[in-house]
């Protein structure tokens, strides 16, 4: 059976204040990036019968207080994942019949991933036996193990993989909603000499640690069709898990089969129809630069090992082939948490034409990839277009 | 007096006794499939190889080496400036053991991918837990 192309579509975006600190919680977060989004399609709020949480875990009774939030009406589709993931999954169910407004969202308020968010305790708190955090492993540290993993196997520069910070760093001076924006451009030299975090991990490498939320609201094809704004529609995707989160590693880490990204890659170019060269805009998860040199990697942008010339080449950069994170990113606009559907919103965005300043002439096919979890443990990938 | 331990220690889940009574003597034991005879690490209920539930704690050489580290200058409270963070990839097989932990007692200009490290324990002072380290071999 062929995955439903054109038969749902984006109708809705929403991005709370993204910043340090909000004087929010998350939940309100969410209650406002609902509401924004649903408004931004034009619909109400007793029409939604999808629900997708972005929640770090998300238990069913989650699912269920936010089906009394929204009024009480049955919610007929509930569902987990990462935010690309959750655009494809939500219209397939639309295509099912299971529901016809499906909204996929996440707040987060006061409650970083990074070591300054972590408490201090009078004694040794006790954890998982096998928690990362028993040796220090918050997500900075995976990361800088895994930047030095690919620096040593593909004998790439570290210099070239922060090419990745000074683009999106570019992007975000083009997004006044950006939290890093206004501090101005960087070069390679500001990356490579700002603050060591975790080696080889500087601080400019590493991302915003921030409050905020987002909400996303998919449509069945006749509804999409009359909504405020333009639809943008799914025409594909896929979300793949494939190992436990920052508890095992595989050995090799990184191989020419790769793992969770890859299988995503493959079934979103294959059950939407798009080429590779198709693509006008992206937004690649970004968490750090070795990631997006990853993620170009296993998509099949560029073959393995050879990512941070692909991003050195300025193909991600307004102007280039393909621009890419082209809000800021994780690095320079936000990172709030569970920026997993960010990247969607930013291309929905585009492809509307909606983004100023920033805005890819004539984008009209764009693809997100959401990851994470895991170092590429677990990923999403859409594949949207306007009409 | 030193400064009390406080980074985050493992519960000693049950289940998980042989593994940290091992640990205590400074032993390391990762579960062995009876049924298959692979490895599994992390511990979980069934073998990732056959499924099997019959797995056994079983001495390992304890014997690697360095996939890959860290060295962290900005860690979370109770972490020393600097630690070391670093995967360790163990010689037994087929199914390969990668261990995640901190390296002790070992120069960082020495530190090269590849090079062969051994696991230690430290008792952490006034807990009643030993927590496996990895040194150069
Ligand atoms: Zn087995």
């Amino acid at each position: 059976m062929a995955f439903p192309s054109r038969k749902a579509a984006v109708v809705g975006v929403y991005l709370t204040e993204q910043g340090r600190g909000l004087p929010r919680t998350a939940w309100s977060l969410e209650l406002e990036a609902i509401k924004g989004a649903l408004d931004d399609a034009g619909l109400r709020p007793d029409q939604v019968d999808g629900l997708i949480p972005m929640a770090y875990v998300t238990p069913l009774n989650l699912h269920m207080a936010w089906t009394e939030q929204l009024g009480g009406k049955p919610i007929t589709y509930l569902d987990v994942g990462s935010g690309a993931g959750a655009v494809a999954k939500a219209a397939a169910a639309i295509d099912a019949g299971l529901c016809k407004v499906c909204v996929i969202y996440f707040g987060n308020a006061n409650n970083g991933n990074g070591p300054g968010a972590q408490k201090r305790h009078d004694k040794a708190p006790r954890v998982d036996d096998w928690d990362y955090m028993v040796h220090g492993a918050y997500m900075s540290v995976w990361y800088a193990m895994w930047t030095r993993a690919y620096m040593h196997q593909f004998n790439v520069r570290q210099e070239d993989l922060a090419e990745y910070s000074v683009i999106a760093r570019y992007h975000a001076t083009l997004n006044p909603a950006s939290i890093m924006g206004k501090r101005g451009e960087i070069t390679v030299d500001d990356v490579m000499n700002s603050r060591p975090i975790a080696d080889p991990l500087h601080l400019l490498e590493c991302p915003l640690d921030n409050d905020g939320g987002y909400a996303i609201v998919v449509a069945a094809e006749d509804i999409a069709r009359d909504c405020k704004k333009k639809p943008i529609w799914v025409l594909g995707g896929a979300e793949a898990t494939y190992t436990d989160s920052y508890r095992t590693i595989t050995s090799p880490w990184i191989s020419n089969e790769g793992a969770a990204v890859r299988r995503v890659g493959e079934m979103a170019f294959e059950n939407s129809g798009i080429t590779h060269d198709e693509i006008d805009v992206a937004g690649l998860y970004d968490c750090f630069p070795v990631t997006v040199a990853r993620d170009l990697e296993e998509l099949g942008f560029c073959k393995l090992g050879e990512g941070a010339d692909y991003i050195k080449a300025g193909h991600l950069r307004l102007g280039g082939k393909m621009p890419s994170n082209t809000d800021g990113g994780l690095l320079s606009h936000s990172h709030n948490g569970n920026p997993s559907g960010m990247h969607t919103i930013e291309v929905v965005k585009q492809l509307r034409g909606e983004c100023g300043e920033r805005q890819v002439p004539d984008a009209k096919i764009g693809l997100t990839l959401a990851q994470g979890w895991a170092v590429h443990g677990l990923a999403g990938v859409a594949i949207m277009a306007a009409d | 007096m030193s400064e009390p331990y406080l980074r985050p220690l493992p519960a000693k889940s049950p289940g998980t006794e042989p593994f940290w009574e091992a640990a205590a003597e400074h032993r390391l034991v990762i579960p062995k499939c009876n049924n298959c005879g692979d490895w599994n690490w992390i511990p979980y209920p069934g073998c990732r190889t056959c499924l099997s539930e019959d797995q056994v704690w079983t001495p390992a050489s304890g014997y690697g080496t360095l996939m890959t580290w860290s060295i962290v200058s900005r860690g979370p409270p109770g972490f020393p400036s600097p630690y070391v963070t670093a995967l360790v990839e163990l010689d037994e097989r087929p199914r390969s053991i990668v261990m995640l932990g901190n390296i002790v007692d070992t120069p960082h200009e020495d530190l090269k991918v590849g090079m062969r490290m051994q696991v230690v324990f430290e008792d952490i002072a006034d807990e009643d837990i030993s927590i496996w380290r990895f040194k150069a071999a």
